[in-house]
């Protein structure tokens, strides 16, 4: 495609979070007039609450790609090396994983080290068959694929098929044992249960209404480690980062409206002509792309222009978030017992076993706050005090009797006393603390369900299902409005993948058209 | 030509017995007159399939009048501010030019373009509809009308509906004291309060279908029993509508087209354009439900035509197999009969759509003789649908004949 090619088109973008500015920045880039409208007062969707501070705390799976789409290298927007990960044990001997090695925090080497470093590079090996296919449009399956218009599909498809043919044949036939069983199996079929073992466990079920022991989540786990699963964090804060993409999404040509607020579509003979704001302005554009999720989305263009069947799958696209955000300012920074100093600002992952995680999952099932939560913690000093966020992984939307004061204490206090353990002066040094729903995290940012990747990580809602069958290929059937969010493929975490492939997906079908 | 009649048109399931068939409000009067003791199932309800001979019965459509109870249809009724739009959204007609007080035949599809089923639409008023269909439709209405403000109920059991048709049918009424002498075709009126008379039908010729609430019907069919004394009213089962219907060119799902959400198999689905119904398809309007699939289907043009064949003798070509130039199978017949009215021998066809425009047809009927299978290749020449329709059918005010 020239790099020009759409000189003529003009474009909005809803939403200036990683994937709406990524999608700005990609049509920008090759010439197309673009608006990002956001209904926040500044950018970054789920990683700053849509402007408000932070709710993200890593980068992960940020793909070359999407950053190259906005003209950036990794070090200009301050990612720094990978974060080694801390998996805290309940007998002290914390678990310090670092570039794909484990070992005691004391230095002393781990009795599983082996095995997970071979499940790792498994789960590599595993990785690059499916890489392939995050970087493109899922393919289209049945129809069309035997003709001209179907070749790079089929061609997708072969590759797909050659790289799992290209395993060894032991490794295809574990491959296709495992894709679709559950993390818990894999991970302890390789070592025992423990702190090690969950922080695997902990990456398949980040941000989903599920607990390891789920089918399918195995693909969710190879999927965490397209990119090799190494966590970052940027220099001064997602908000830093999110400012920074925004700049460098306007530098490629996007211009970015905050506090506009998408209020509708301005639709004429079928196809979209524009989009109509909260203020009653209209930004007439021949593309929209949202990056909100498919049901916000639907709403928003109105059911009017979709098929019945369109609406049910929509309708139907399971997005309840279960996880929440924890944030305690402290008035120093704590002493974790058995850590060096240097290992305090690593991410801490509090999951002390497989099975531990699986029982926090559980009580959500039923609208219960687990007594145990699991939970990402990151803690940094911030001016004479610290601040210590943690992302908790299993909190149920909607508990019976409702978020009262009394059931976030309760969170914040079994975090708390989770961490005092290893840091005894914590709960004294707690000057604050807030914690963060995930319907709070919904009305923040319009998440669906306030869930982090805007619908569930499952086998079924993910590839050709994702958000919907049908939809997979960013276009939703009402010509010229296309969706380019963490609903759509590849989905998820902060890839930027899902924008730039939309955003080329819409150019393709606007330079045809 | 009842064996032909129950043989030889399109096929529906006979049940093993009646046990666990729903009686319908005019249940006892169908039995008290049934001889055939012919009954099916006609969406879980105990229906005549003849009550005598069907001859006669089907005769009686045509130079009579004939009362077939019709309550086992599917009714939906639609209302709310939204209720225009939602079925504008389901249907492929623009019910925008539907004047209240007026019915219309329509179709509605899958998002694949692939009809779903067919009925008749009464607009009862600005925000007011029923539909009327064979299959039953509440889940997907509720689907269509998602995200709108209307609502939907099921009153397939709250209403009781007859078929009067014939052409002394509207002689009939008048003598019951429901003379709708200005009532113009397609059109629908309220004589009388809690009664309403919609002048539509399946038989193609002069008729009415009458809309009560179940508590009247014994009363209105009473009433109509009586005045009929003189003008031939006879009761009749499906078999002899059956008829009427193929010689008067109507589908029927089932036979000509598989609804789609009861197929199986996706490719057995049509678009309204292969069943020969694209006038029934406004494009133009805003969105519906499949039209971008259909405005590629209209590009494409049909794979498959349903046609009327015009087959050579008098052997009727029920499921027989439709060949081009005597060896290329290209289709085959959907529903077939001796049309006794018109006295053609007919049969709806499903063929190639190319093969639709060829000459050199011939249907390859099989008749069993005193046990043994004759095989005939016989010349069939496609016709204009509907080779019986009166003028009668449509005069207003209608004849007294």
């Amino acid at each position: 495609m020239a790099f020009d090619s759409a000189r003529n088109l003009s474009a909005v973008v809803i939403g200036a979070g990683l994937n709406g500015l990524t999608a700005a920045a990609t049509l920008a880039g090759r010439g197309a007039r673009v608006t990002v409208v956001e209904k926040g007062e500044g950018p970054g969707g789920l990683m700053t609450g849509a402007g408000t501070g932070e709710l993200g705390q890593f980068v992960w799976n940020l793909h070359p790609d999407a950053l190259s789409e906005f003209g950036v290298s990794p070090a200009d927007l301050g990612l720094g090396p990978a974060l080694p990960t801390v998996a805290l044990s309940p007998d002290g001997r914390h678990v310090v994983i670092e570039g794909g090695a484990a070992r005691f925090a004391d230095g002393a080497a781990h009795p599983d080290a082996a095995a997970y470093r071979a499940l790792r590079w498994r789960v590599a090996r595993f990785a690059a068959v499916l890489a392939p296919l995050v970087r493109m449009a899922p393919p289209r399956l049945g129809v069309g694929l035997m003709n001209r218009a179907g070749l790079p599909e089929l061609l997708g498809l072969a590759r797909l098929g050659l790289d799992i043919r290209r395993l060894a044949r032991d490794d295809r036939r574990e491959f296709l044992r495992v894709i679709l069983s559950n993390a818990a199996d894999l991970v302890l079929d390789a070592m025992p249960d423990g702190p090690l073992a969950a922080s695997l466990a902990f990456d398949a079920v980040l941000g989903s209404r599920t607990g390891p022991r789920a089918p399918g989540t195995v693909l969710t786990l190879i999927y965490r480690h397209l990119q090799g699963g190494e966590r970052y964090r940027p220099e001064g804060g997602m908000a830093v980062l999110a400012g920074r993409l925004a700049r460098a999404a306007e530098a490629r040509g996007a211009a970015i409206r905050y506090g506009a607020e998408a209020a509708g579509l301005v639709v004429e003979g079928d196809r979209v002509r524009g989009l109509r704001l909260a203020s009653g302005e209209v930004i007439g554009a021949g593309l929209v792309l949202s990056s909100l999720g498919a049901l916000p989305t639907l709403r928003l263009a109105g059911a009017t222009h979709f098929d019945a069947e369109a609406c049910r799958r929509i309708r139907q696209v399971r997005a309840e978030g279960t996880a929440g955000r924890l944030d305690l300012c402290l008035s120093a920074m704590p002493r974790l017992e058995g850590l060096p100093a240097t290992l305090h600002r690593a991410r801490l992952l509090l999951a002390p076993s497989v099975a531990a995680l699986e029982a926090a999952f559980d009580p959500v099932k039923y609208g219960a706050v687990p007594g145990a939560p699991a939970a990402e913690i990151l803690i940094e000093p911030e001016g004479a005090g610290a601040r210590l966020s943690a992302i908790v992984q299993h909190l149920p939307r909607a508990p019976d009797g409702g978020w009262t004061t009394e059931a976030r204490e309760g969170v914040i206090g079994s975090v708390v006393a989770a961490l005092a353990v290893h840091a005894p002066g914590l709960p004294d040094l707690v000057r604050e603390a807030r914690l963060t729903t995930p319907a709070e995290i919904e009305a923040a940012t319009g998440a669906p369900g306030g869930h982090w990747h805007h619908a569930e990580f499952a086998a079924d809602q993910l590839l050709t299902l994702r958000p919907v069958n049908g939809m997979a290929r960013y276009a939703t059937g009402l010509p010229g409005l296309w969706l380019c969010g963490a609903a759509a493929h590849p989905g998820g975490d902060v890839t930027g993948l899902p924008g730039r492939n939309a955003a080329l997906a819409a150019l393709g079908a606007g330079v045809r058209a | 030509m009842n064996r032909m009649a129950r043989e030889t048109v399109s096929p529906r399931p006979r049940p093993a017995s009646r046990a666990g068939l729903i009686g319908t409000p005019f249940e006892a009067r169908l039995r008290a007159l049934s001889t055939a003791e012919d009954w099916m199932d006609w969406a879980g309800c105990l229906s005549p399939r003849a009550l005598g001979a069907v001859e006669t019965e089907y005769f009686a459509i045509r130079n009579q009048s004939t009362l077939f109870d019709v309550s086992p249809m599917r009714k939906y009724r639609v209302t709310g501010p939204d209720a225009a739009r939602v079925m504008d959204r389901l249907v492929t007609r623009d019910v925008s030019r539907l004047a209240p007080g007026r019915v219309a035949y329509v179709l509605w599809c899958d998002e694949d373009g692939m009809v779903i089923d067919d009925g008749t639409l009464f607009r009862l008023g600005a925000d007011d509809f029923r539909l009327c269909c064979q299959e039953r439709q509440l889940a997907w209405l509720n689907d269509i009308a998602w995200g709108f403000d209307a609502t939907i109920a099921d009153e397939t059991d709250d209403v009781a509906a007859l078929a009067l048709q014939g052409p002394t049918s509207h002689a009939v009424l008048e003598a019951a004291g429901l003379g709708l002498p200005a009532l113009r075709p397609f059109g629908m009126a309220e004589p009388e309060p809690g009664l309403t008379v919609s002048r539509t039908g399946f038989t193609g010729d002069l008729g009415y279908e009458l809309w009560v609430r179940p508590e009247g019907a014994l009363a209105l069919w009473d009433r109509l029993w009586a005045a009929g004394v003189d003008l031939g009213l006879r009761a009749i089962g499906y078999a002899a509508v059956d008829i009427a219907r193929i010689e008067a060119g109507f589908i029927a799902a089932g036979a000509e087209f598989q609804p789609i959400h009861r197929a199986l198999r996706p490719s057995r689905g049509r678009t309204p354009f292969e069943l020969g119904l694209g006038h029934l398809v406004d494009l133009a309007k805003p969105h519906f439900n499949g039209r971008r699939a259909l405005v590629r289907h209209a590009k494409d043009g049909p794979r498959r035509s349903l046609v009327m064949l015009d087959i050579e003798g008098t052997k009727p070509a029920a499921g027989a197999m439709i060949y081009r130039r005597g060896r290329h199978e290209v289709g085959h017949a959907t529903s077939a009969v001796w049309a006794p009215t018109a006295k053609r021998n007919i049969a709806f066809a499903e063929i190639e759509a190319r093969a639709a425009l060829s000459a050199g047809l011939r249907a390859e009927i099989y008749t069993l003789k005193e046990g043994r299978w004759e095989r005939t290749m016989t010349r069939a020449t496609v016709t204009d649908r509907g080779v019986f329709r009166p003028p009668r059918a449509r005069a207003t005010p209608p004849g007294r004949f």
